[in-house]
Formats: C-alpha cells, structure tokens, sequence
C-alpha cells in the first residue's frame, strides 16, 4: 500500500488525513476480516480443505448455487434487456412509476422477499394452488431457488443497459436506415455492438450477487441436502455445529469464485469503455 | 435527379416549423438551406430525406412521389451532423455497411465490395484509415468518411446536415474547397444545411435562404447576395447600415436622396428602409446626395481593409459602418471627429412594415 | 404510445405492445406480486390482528435494534465515504483503481461470509475470543456484532455514489474558493458539500435501506436471542418460522414499507439532483478513472 503515497503535488488540502482514514477503515473493516478467513482455513491444512471443500453435499450446493444464478441471471440477461428497451424507447402510461419500481429487489429486505415469494409459490400460495395441479412444484424445489434469484438480479442488467441505451444517438439508427438497412439488421449490427459490454455486465453482477445470497432464497427453498440446499446456507449449518474451520473453508472456495467474477466484471467494464479507441 | 417539394408544411408540437414550403432543385446542383437556427432548414432536410413526414405537401425525385417512401428505399445518401459513424465497427465496415445490408440477390460479392469500398476510400483521400476505428480518426476525416459511406449505396441524392458545423476553421476551409471539387466530379445532385452565410456562398450553386420556416429567397450565391428580395435576406447575409425614409409619391426619400421602390411594395405613402452595405458607402464633404451626416468616431485597420465609423448626427448610438481597401482610404485619410456625408453607391430599399 | 426517436425508426404499434407487454408482465410477476403477496398477507386477519402483532414488545425491541445498527451504521460509512471520496477524486495517485476495487469488495463478498468474518475474530474459538471472555464484552451474539456485520455490508454505498460525483466536479472549484482565501474547511462547507448534496442523500438513503434490511450477515452473528439480539428482519424469520404468519407479515409489511419509502425518495432525490447530474445507478461498480 505503500505506493498509494506517490502523488502529485496538489493546492488541495487534506490528502494525507483523507487517504489515511480510508485505508485505516478500509482495513479494519474489511480487509483484516476478510483475510481472517483464508488464516482459519489454513488450519485444515490442504487435505483437510479439500476434503471439506469436495464433500458431496458441498458439490451438490455448488452445483445448485452455480446452476440456478447462471440461469437466473441469463433470464434476467433476457428480460432485462427488455425492460430496459421498453422504459427508455417507449412512452405509456406510468412508465416513470415502474421506472422507480425496478429497483425494488434492492430496496426490499431480502428475508421479506424471501417470505413473500414462499406465500407467491408455495402449494396453497397465491400462484402455486393453479401450479400444482399441473405437477409444476415451485416452492422448496431447486426452481424455487431460480424464482429468487431471478427477483433479486432483476435490476443489474436493466441498470447497466438503461444508460447505454439512452446514450445512443438516434442518428445511428438513422444512418442505418438510410444505408438502406432493415429494423432487423439496424438492431444486430448496429444497436446490439453498443449494447453487449452493459449486457454481459449486468449478466456478471446479476450471477454474482446471486451467487452470495442468502435471505430470499432458505425460505422458498425448502433446504434439502443434496436437492435445494445453496452454498451460503452450508456455510450457516456448519457454523450451528461449531465446525468453524470447515465453514471456513467453504466460505474461502466462494470467496475465490466471487473475487474471480469481480475481476471479470472489472475487464467487461475496461473492455466497454476501451475497445474501438 | 430533380427534386420538386411541393406546399409541404409542418408541426412541431405547436409550432409551425414549415409553413408551405415549394422549392425545386434541378438535377446535379448543389444547393445550400441557409438559415439561422430554428428557421426550419434541418426539418426540411430530414423531410426530403424520409426521416420525417410532412403533415402535408409532397417530395417528387424525377417527377415520382416519394412522400411516403421510406428512408429505406428513397435512395438518399445522408451525411449526419454528428457523423454518426458505426463506431464499433471499422472504418472499411463503416463504408460497406450500406451495401452489406442489401438482400443477399441485390448484394456484390466481398470483392466487389471491397473495391467499391477501397474506391470510395481513395476519392475521399483516406484509403490509408481503412483499418482503424471512428475514434481514432481526427474530425475532418470522420466527416469525409460519413460522406464516402453515404456514397457507397450510390444514392440519387445526397443530403449532408451542418456537415463543416464541428470542424475548426482551417480544416472547414479545406473541406469546403473539397466538397466543391468532389461535387464537380460526381455531379450528384445535392442539398446542405448551413447557418453559415459565407459557407453557403462558397461551396453552393444555388442558395435557399429560409426564415421562420419559409423559403425567403432561392437563387445563385451572387443573386442573393446582390439582390436580396427581401429585408431579411439582405441583413442575413452580411451586416448592413440601415437609414430610415418615408414614401411619397411612387418614390422613398432617404435623407437627400430619392430611390426607387420595390416593385411589390405599396407606392402611396408609408414608411421605409434602405440598405447600406458597409463597402457600399463613399464618403463625402459636401451635402449633395448624401442620405445622413454625422462625424468619423473611429479608424480601425483591419488588414487589406480600412473600417470607419461615423456617428450620424442626432442619433446618438447610430453608428455608420464603412468599409474601404486600404489603397483607397490613404488618398483622402481622415480624422477622427471629422464632419462627413454619407453618399450610398447602392441602396435597397424595403417597405418597412410599420407603415 | 409515443416514441422518443423519430417516427421512420419505429417498430409496428402491435409489435410495440408485445414489448411493453412482455415487460410489464414480466417486472408483474417478480416485483408486483411479491409486493401485493406482503401487504395482503399482513392484512389477512384483519387490521386489529396487525396491529397487534406490531405492537408485541419483542416486535418492538426489534424495531429498536434496527434502528441502533442502521443509526451507528450509517453515519460510520457516511463519514467514510465522504473521506474517501475526497481523498480519491481529489487527487491522483497510484493504485487508485485498486483502491476502488476494495471498496467495492463488500458488494461481491456474500453476507454469510461478511457474517463468519466477524465470528472468527470476536467468536468464542476466534482470535479475541479469548480476551473478550476474560474481560466479559460480547461482540458476537450481541448488539456490537450486528452493527459490525451490517456497516460491513453497508460499506461502499456512500464511497461509491460520491465518487463518480465528486470526480465529475473536478477540482477548479474548490481551486478557486482557496485563491479566494478560504481555509481547507471553508472550502469542503462551502463548495464542495452543497455541490455533492444530492448524491451523498442518495448514497445515505440506499445505504440507510440496506442498513436496516440486511439479513444473512447479521442472522449469522446474531444468535437470535428474543427481545435482545433480533433485529426487525430477522424477527420476522422467526415468527414465519413459527407459523406465525400473520405477525411475520405484519413486521414483514414495515420492512416492505421502508422499501416503498426508500424507492420514493430515491426518485425524488434523482428528480431534484438531475440538474447536477445524473446519479449512478445502485449496486453498480462505481466508473473508475480512465487509464
């Protein structure tokens, strides 16, 4: 951290107190929390963390927690897109309220959402009364777990995509449509180019916050081992058996994934801003 | 290909952006919409272009109604303000792009595009820029670049908006003197925006000067500028000295002088405005037919050219511009607080409409 | 139905509400639903059962503790993000794009482990653990744990609203107020501060939201003791695991309550702030400097 000194000489005051702060609170907060985990895990030694880390039951939630984000934040790559197109190319009525209303996955408490989507989906809820007869189980399946994902990345692609969007020149599509170009090929060629750096960030955020969840998800899950049980809540479960070390271990294997998807999420977004120059 | 527009009006949300306007442009012009910002010019681009409809009125190409033919299929290359170049797409794909996008019948093959791109790329001077991106090129030569793309689908018309408004002053001289060139080589008939009177002097053949959404007057760069038709054709395209007259008896009379009327202006009695252009005006010292007096306030030399300014007598703030070659001043200099004539060589008169 | 581009670009009207269909329909199901299912719920026993439920003492002492962790909480990571802000857009040094990284990480690090981190420190097997013991403090499974685990999760909001403002600003202004003779405080009161006003309330606002929302980091230091050690969130898992389900709706209502409060303000603060700029969007990575 030492080469955070090098500055250059600036009238503005305050550099040293500020930067100092930061880094203090950034450290103690986080930083020295954090690295306390990779410490513990080293109590295990690497055939220990191995083991714990490749259990069946720890693979099985992997495949779960990997499984239903991947495909929740490819829906919501989808549907997203679509929303965003619709609120920012389209004018109707209460527009501006479903606007502010996109946001509401990060403004909800998850565990309300959680408890909200249960009573949505479970066999007597609202939905899952006319499912179930169908043989379609929603609640405490491994789709349950993809409904709340899909509401709680909801709003990362439309986010990253909106601006974008509203940023393209309507000359472009008009250049397009005078070289002769149709609806179609003006979309594909011209206007989805623009659009794929946003649409592969916001499918990035969307996958990784999923993949951290916790509140939505245990209670429309159901938890069962091996079927509907995500990684976050076998970190919990071996914390109730005391077994800190290897709930540790588990949270270091998700801890390396999710540092992994920051560093692509930071490529996407150094790739939309520098390609093309 | 001729273009006749024909009593096309049109609204935007309220306001009357075009107000019956007809204008034909014969076949292999290129014509200048001159005009200050919001006097409809742009709109009456787009509406030749198919990017916007008339509320009424009709656009012939060669006699046909192509009023509601789309921008698809009008055939019109279109140069925009802000380039509008692909930008994630190279400079070669950028030029190819309107024949790339054609039904695979109507589409060359990769080589044919390739050399009709490499042609175009040569005409422009940029073969060299083929390979890169729109952000690496500098703004004179994304311009020429628009230009070639519109030129790729071999329209019957190019349209070409604002297309020196974001250049600095030397690459826009350039450009300009290029424009002219490249037109006489390719003869296709073409249409410019501009507010930029000198602009549209230079590069165009025939000028259409608009106002508040209506054709003012069309005609070549030295008609317009020598025989304006109107009072707002005459201070828009150059600064002029107004003095005020009344009318009397089928003649106006401005100071000593009596000058004839428009043709069209109303004959018996009224008030009147004549035109001086600042390099229209011989100064005299003696009163016979001079239009003011007044005494010389400043001497400034501005190169080849001497500016004088003459405060008229009791007009305080009524400056007099005078503009001579240098040559000419230094035969009878003059000084400041000097008492002068102000005898016009060439007056126009308007009808001023507060009678 | 209008369109913003001009009219030559538009799909067909039909395929047009297709669109706005699908999207309504869609945004219906996820957004609108679950909202609907919440304050239904609440309500399904009548308003005098909702009541009720809310005015339960260990409802309330929950409403207590969420307002002590987000009142402690937020100001920390206001303070924070102003100073980091200022430290980051202010001037230049190397190692900056890390530096924003790290801010960054909470958002990418899942709240279970932001909850464990804190266990392994402060935790009876962790690092203190020992001498918390000995000197009787509780940090974990008691009020100081829960506020540790909900500024952590809380962490970026403000930092990562401000930057991008602050860095948009540049510095001529804050030059100007010191050629002026303004002191180093003067200056951030006076030019910097009214000129940061919308996006810092819109950090402490989404910040604020998050504070008081946050479950699975504080489910994990918490120990769920009633009355003491719940926070509202976490109350209403424990009585929706009762069956208790008209209560847990009801708290449950609250929490949705907040989020309607918090959508509201944000949209007002966005309209009030629009003339200053455009506000980045929640929960994205903040716009790093160019390199």
């Amino acid at each position: 951290m030492a080469t955070l000194a090098l500055r250059r000489r600036s009238v503005i005051p305050g550099f040293g107190i500020t930067i100092g702060f930061t880094l203090l609170y950034l450290s103690l907060i986080i930083l020295i929390p954090l690295s306390a985990t990779f410490i513990k895990s080293t109590q295990l030694g690497w055939g220990g963390f191995w083991t714990t880390v490749t259990a069946p039951r720890v693979v099985a939630s992997y495949k779960l927690s990997f499984g239903a984000s991947f495909l929740a934040a490819a829906i919501n790559l989808v549907f997203g897109m679509l929303v965003a197109w619709v609120l920012v190319r389209y004018r109707f009525p209460g527009r501006r309220l479903i606007d502010a209303l996109v946001d509401l996955p990060f403004a909800l408490p998850t565990a309300v959402a959680g408890i909200a989507l249960t009573a949505i989906y479970a066999p007597n809820g609202w939905l899952g009364q006319y499912l179930e007869p169908l043989g379609i189980k929603v609640a405490f399946t491994p789709t349950g777990v993809l409904v709340a994902l899909i509401f709680i990345g909801l709003p990362f692609v439309v986010r990253t995509v909106q601006p974008v969007l509203q940023e393209l020149k309507p000359e472009l599509e008009e250049a397009a449509a005078s070289l002769g170009a149709s609806r179609r090929q003006t979309i594909f060629r011209v206007l989805m180019p623009s659009l794929w750096p946003a649409l592969l960030t916001g499918f990035a955020l969307a996958f990784a916050r999923a993949l951290g969840e916790y509140g939505s998800v245990i209670f429309i899950a159901g938890n069962m081992p091996m079927v509907s049980e995500i990684t976050p809540l076998l970190i919990i479960t071996k914390l109730e058996q005391y077994d800190y070390a290897g709930a540790t271990a588990i949270a270091v294997a998700m801890l390396v994934i999710s540092f992994l998807l920051l560093l692509i999420i930071n490529l996407l977004q150094w790739w939309g801003r520098h390609r093309h120059q | 290909m001729s273009i006749i527009i024909e009593n096309v009006n049109k609204h935007f949300s309220g306001f009357h952006a075009l107000q019956d306007v007809n204008l034909t442009i014969p076949t292999g012009e290129l014509v200048a919409l001159l005009g200050p910002s919001g006097c409809g010019k742009t709109s009456l681009l787009r509406i030749i272009a198919g990017l916007e409809q008339p509320d009424s009125g009709s656009i012939r190409f060669n006699g046909e109604d192509t009023t509601r033919r789309h921008v698809r299929e009008r055939g019109v290359g279109f140069v925009f303000q802000p380039y509008a170049l692909f930008h994630h797409m190279t400079v070669f794909d950028n030029v190819a792009f309107g024949l790339t996008v054609r039904p695979r019948a109507e589409r060359p093959s990769r080589g044919e595009i390739a050399d009709r791109v490499h042609d175009l790329l040569k005409l422009v001077q940029l073969e060299f820029v083929a390979d890169r991106y729109p952000s690496q090129l500098s703004g004179g030569q994304r311009q020429r670049i628009a230009l070639a793309r519109a030129l790729a689908v071999e329209p019957k018309v190019l349209l070409l908006d604002e297309p020196f408004g974001a250049l600095d002053a030397n690459v826009r001289k350039d450009l300009r003197r290029w424009l002219r060139r490249l037109h006489d080589e390719i003869h296709v008939t073409s249409v410019f925006v501009t507010h930029d009177q000198e602009e549209a002097m230079e590069v165009s053949s025939r000028v259409v000067v608009m106002s508040k959404g209506r054709v003012e007057q069309v005609g070549t760069p030295d008609e317009v500028y020598g025989a304006p038709a109107t009072e707002f054709v005459s201070r828009f395209l150059g600064s002029v000295n107004l003095f005020k007259g009344r009318i009397h008896d089928g003649w106006a009379h401005i100071g000593d002088v009596r000058a004839p009327l428009p043709h069209d202006a109303d004959t018996q009695a009224g008030a009147a405005v004549a035109h001086l252009r600042p390099h229209e005006v011989s100064i005299a010292d003696s009163p016979e037919g001079a239009i003011a007096a007044g005494c010389v306030r400043g001497i400034l030399s501005i190169g080849p050219m001497v500016r004088i300014e003459i405060e008229r007598d009791g007009e305080e703030n009524g400056l007099v511009e005078v503009e001579m070659v240098r040559e000419r001043y230094l035969r009878s200099p003059l000084a400041l607080g000097q008492k002068v004539f102000i005898k016009p060589r060439n007056l126009r008169v308007f009808a001023s409409g507060a009678g | 139905m209008n369109t913003t581009t001009s009219p030559t670009l538009n799909e067909p009207a039909w395929f047009r509400r297709l669109l706005i269909g699908a999207g309504l329909a869609f945004l219906g199901l996820f957004l609108a639903l679950p909202l609907a299912a919440v304050l239904t719920e609440a309500l399904r026993q009548g308003v005098g059962a909702y009541l009720v439920a809310l005015q339960e003492p260990v409802a309330l002492a929950a409403i207590k503790l969420t307002l002590i962790a987000a009142g402690i909480a937020v100001p920390l990571n206001l303070i924070f993000g102003v100073t980091a802000a200022w430290a980051i857009a202010k001037f230049e040094f190397r190692g900056k794009s890390l530096l924003i990284t790290l801010i960054d990480l909470p958002f990418s690090v899942s709240p279970v482990i932001a909850g464990l981190i804190y266990v392994l420190i402060f935790g009876a097997q962790g690092w203190f653990g020992q001498y918390l013991f000995e000197n009787d403090i509780k940090v974990i499974f008691a009020v100081p744990g829960i506020v540790l685990a909900t500024v952590f999760v809380t962490f970026p909001f403000v930092a990562r609203e401000l930057i991008p403002v602050m860095e948009e600003q540049g510095t001529a202004e804050e030059e100007a107020a010191l050629t002026l003779g303004a002191s180093g405080w003067q200056t951030f009161w006076r030019v910097t501060l009214p000129n940061i006003k919308w996006g810092l309330l819109y950090g402490v606002i989404l910040c604020n939201a998050r504070a008081m929302g946050e479950f699975g980091a504080v489910s994990v230091v918490s120990g769920h003791i009633r009355g003491e050690t719940n926070t509202l969130p976490l109350h209403v898992e424990i009585l929706y695991n009762e069956y208790n389900f008209v209560a847990a709706f009801a708290c449950a209502s609250l929490l949705a309550l907040l989020a309607l409060v918090t959508l509201a303000a944000k949209s007002f603060v966005e309209w009030r702030g629009q003339a200053q700029r455009a506000l980045a969007p929640i929960a994205l990575p903040a716009v790093q400097p160019s390199t």
